[in-house]
């Protein structure tokens, strides 16, 4: 009995630390000192959905060179990097770590919508400035709120491009759709079908291929019936390369528009094959081809840092939202609070990052910063970044 | 249309006949399920591809080696973490099985977790063209590769010694033991033989798929189905089941919804356990009282 009110002192005691240290962790200069910015990178660096990591890779490669170069106003980042494992509970107990234990000053990064979606409400609640730089979900930056930035192509961009794409081939009235029945897959296929419905084009016929599946024969045998001028393929790597063999293998010789997440470059190397992807089209955020020159210095940036790191359509596609941010950070001034950041990154208008085809804006009304794609696709055998069927990116 | 997802249906059960009659294969000896046993059909695939694309070996020697290398795993992880456990509880066998697997696809995730891997083609079989059926060099090579080995598999079995061996012990280790055979070694056989034949059907599966870490989770839940179809604990009813559920996957998808493909194998499980629980060539349980 005698314990009870010492306990109870101490739980108040204990109570009122941890009060105050979400009133820290709310703090405007939260996670900076006069030298460092710490910032926390989360991405699914284990599990079914590590590639994607390679977008982190990129940026916090980035984020490196930009140290070395000395940083922003004498401070450098300090990257602590979590890992979601592309699972949402994953996702909320790193967010959380950053945020309430590392004490980070803003976040960057994000493969995965689903865990992006999860860990909103951890992040909002923090105030943190969080670039979202990989995942494509809209709503995780619509409708608009304090402190979140869509950094990349959401969905509705390239869904956009991929569908305004496909209805460029003149004469395209019959489309069908292969995709997985997932989130990721809707994500660029719903807005891909809404642009085409608005042009008067509906898919003749939507099929599932699910992930892990090895062979693609009853679609591709489907799609020879069906005969379409073009088919949009919101598939991942593997299976893409699995419907692109059985299509060769079946004779099926018509163009493929794939979503975001495959490239060209790669998609040769997997099926070791340029006649299998001669017709394979895929959204491009970038200003160039995955190897090509105007991205060579980026490429040549990650394997400063990550010597070993295979280059994929992945590996950019951070870096353009790291370089809004730096140019806000600048802008900012030495005197930097999240309040300051978070209005210089609002005034990010047309700014062009030397990564993305389109540049980024984002003000307080609308903060899906990149509005469009480009496609690219092979011309001549090589890869082409294209405004439209037939018709290079000049 | 019909002919060719016949042959696609039976290329790919063909596949999925190797993995259930290696389950089955460890599941006859041991009466162990081995749910790790997706995760080892890549550990041939990904065998090969160090030694292929790592080392720069020739594909067959690497092929052979791969497989020997996990009849070897095989043998270990019965002799090591099996054998010690066998006085416990059953449900152990399924957790260490289980655990393995997990172990194996993190370990492999480690190292290409992050990467989709091709591997190269190399058997360029030109596709035979009759009418409008197409016969692909990977259907060739597949069902002549599993054909073989199923033959030398049943033939071994039902008309050699080490046959009539296993047999025996498969009926009563009891009376095997007494008659001077060693029972411990011989499920160390039988786990090397299942993990070498799944990796195997591993290693055909490399070349006209990608591979990533994840990619056996798939073909256990193929073979599970297969050996549900067969029967559980029938040898020939592991390839039987197989092939019919990779011809049922090629119908389902092409004559009703191309999303059935996907859960044929849990639709199939399902249905036969409650239409025909000892599936298509299994034994009725019978207990005397």
């Amino acid at each position: 009995m005698k314990r009870t009110p010492k306990l109870a002192t101490a739980l108040a005691a204990f109570a009122g630390v941890a009060m105050l240290a979400g009133v820290a962790a709310a703090g405007e200069t939260t996670g900076l000192t006069d030298t460092t910015i710490k910032v926390g990178v989360m991405g699914p660096f284990s599990g079914n959905a590590s590639s994607y990591s390679k977008a982190q890779i990129g940026l916090m490669a980035y984020y490196k060179s930009i140290n070395d170069e000395g940083g922003v106003h004498g401070r450098k980042f300090e990257l602590i990097q979590e890992d979601t494992a592309c699972e949402p509970s994953k996702g909320i107990a790193a967010a959380k770590k950053l945020v309430e234990q590392d004490q980070v000053f803003m976040l960057h990064g994000n493969s995965c919508s689903g865990v992006a979606m999860a860990v909103k409400p951890v992040i909002l609640e923090s105030g943190a400035p969080w670039i979202v730089a990989h995942a494509v979900n809209p709503n995780i930056s619509m409708p608009p709120t304090a402190n979140i930035f869509h950094g990349v192509p959401a969905g509705q961009a390239y869904g956009e491009s991929m569908g305004r794409f496909v209805l460029s081939k003149p004469g395209t009235k019959n489309v069908v759709m292969v995709e997985h029945s997932n989130d990721w897959a809707r994500s660029y296929a719903d807005p891909a079908r809404d642009y085409m419905k608005e042009h008067g084009v509906e898919p003749s016929m939507v099929l599932a291929l699910e992930r892990g599946q090895t062979d693609s024969t009853a679609q591709v045998l489907k799609i020879k019936q069906q005969n379409p001028d073009f088919v949009i393929a919101s598939l991942y790597e593997a299976e893409t390369v699995v419907l692109l063999r059985d299509m060769k293998k079946y004779g099926v010789d018509v163009p493929v528009m794939g979503a975001a997440g495959t490239d060209l470059e790669n998609t040769l190397a997997r099926t070791g094959d340029l006649d299998t992807v001669k017709n394979y089209y895929v959204p491009h955020a970038f200003i160039d081809t995955v190897q090509g020159p105007k991205l060579q210095k980026w490429n040549d940036m990650i394997h400063k840092y990550y010597p070993d790191e295979t280059i994929t359509g992945f590996s950019a596609v951070s870096i353009g939202s790291g370089v809004a941010v730096v140019e806000a950070l600048r802008n900012a001034g030495p005197d930097l609070t999240r309040s300051k950041l978070i209005a210089e990154l609002d005034k990010i208008h047309d700014f062009d990052t030397g990564v993305f085809a389109a540049p980024i804006t984002w003000t307080a009304e609308d903060r899906h910063g990149v509005k469009s794609s480009a496609v690219a696709g092979f011309v001549d055998g090589k890869p082409t970044v294209l405004d439209s069927w037939n018709k290079p990116m000049l | 249309m019909l002919l060719q997802l016949t042959l696609s249906g039976v290329t790919q059960g063909a596949l999925y006949a190797l993995i259930a009659l290696s389950l089955t294969v460890v599941y006859r000896a041991t009466t162990i399920v081995n749910f790790g046993h997706g995760d080892f059909v890549l550990g041939g695939a990904f065998g090969v591809y160090v030694l292929v694309i790592l080392a720069g070996l020739p594909y067959l020697p690497s092929a052979i080696a791969a497989t020997a290398l996990m009849f070897v795993a095989g043998v270990l992880i019965s002799r090591g973490l099996i054998d010690p456990i066998k006085a416990g509880p059953h449900i152990g066998f399924a957790m260490m099985s289980i655990s393995l697997g997990y172990i194996f696809r993190g370990t492999t995730r480690v190292f290409w977790g992050r990467e989709v891997l091709p591997m190269p083609r190399v058997f360029d079989v030109t596709p035979i063209f009759i009418g409008d059926l197409v016969v692909t060099g990977d259907a060739m090579i597949i069902c002549s590769t599993v054909a073989i080995l199923l033959a030398a598999f049943f033939v071994m079995f039902h008309r050699t010694g080490v046959g009539k061996l296993i047999q025996a012990v498969y009926q009563s280790e009891r009376g095997a033991t007494l008659i001077g055979i060693n029972v411990r070694r011989f499920h160390d056989m039988m786990w090397g033989t299942g993990l070498a034949m799944g990796a195997v059907a591993g290693i055909l599966i490399a070349p006209i798929s990608l591979l990533h870490p994840d990619l056996g989770a798939s073909f256990l839940i193929r073979g599970f189905a297969a050996m549900t179809l067969g029967g559980f604990g029938s040898l020939g009813g592991a390839v039987v089941g197989g092939l019919l559920l990779g011809v049922a996957e090629q119908y389902a998808g092409a004559y009703v919804n191309s999303s059935l493909i996907d859960i044929t194998a849990y639709l199939v499980i399902v249905v036969v356990l409650f239409v025909r629980p000892s599936g298509l060539f299994g034994r009725r349980a019978v207990v005397r009282v």
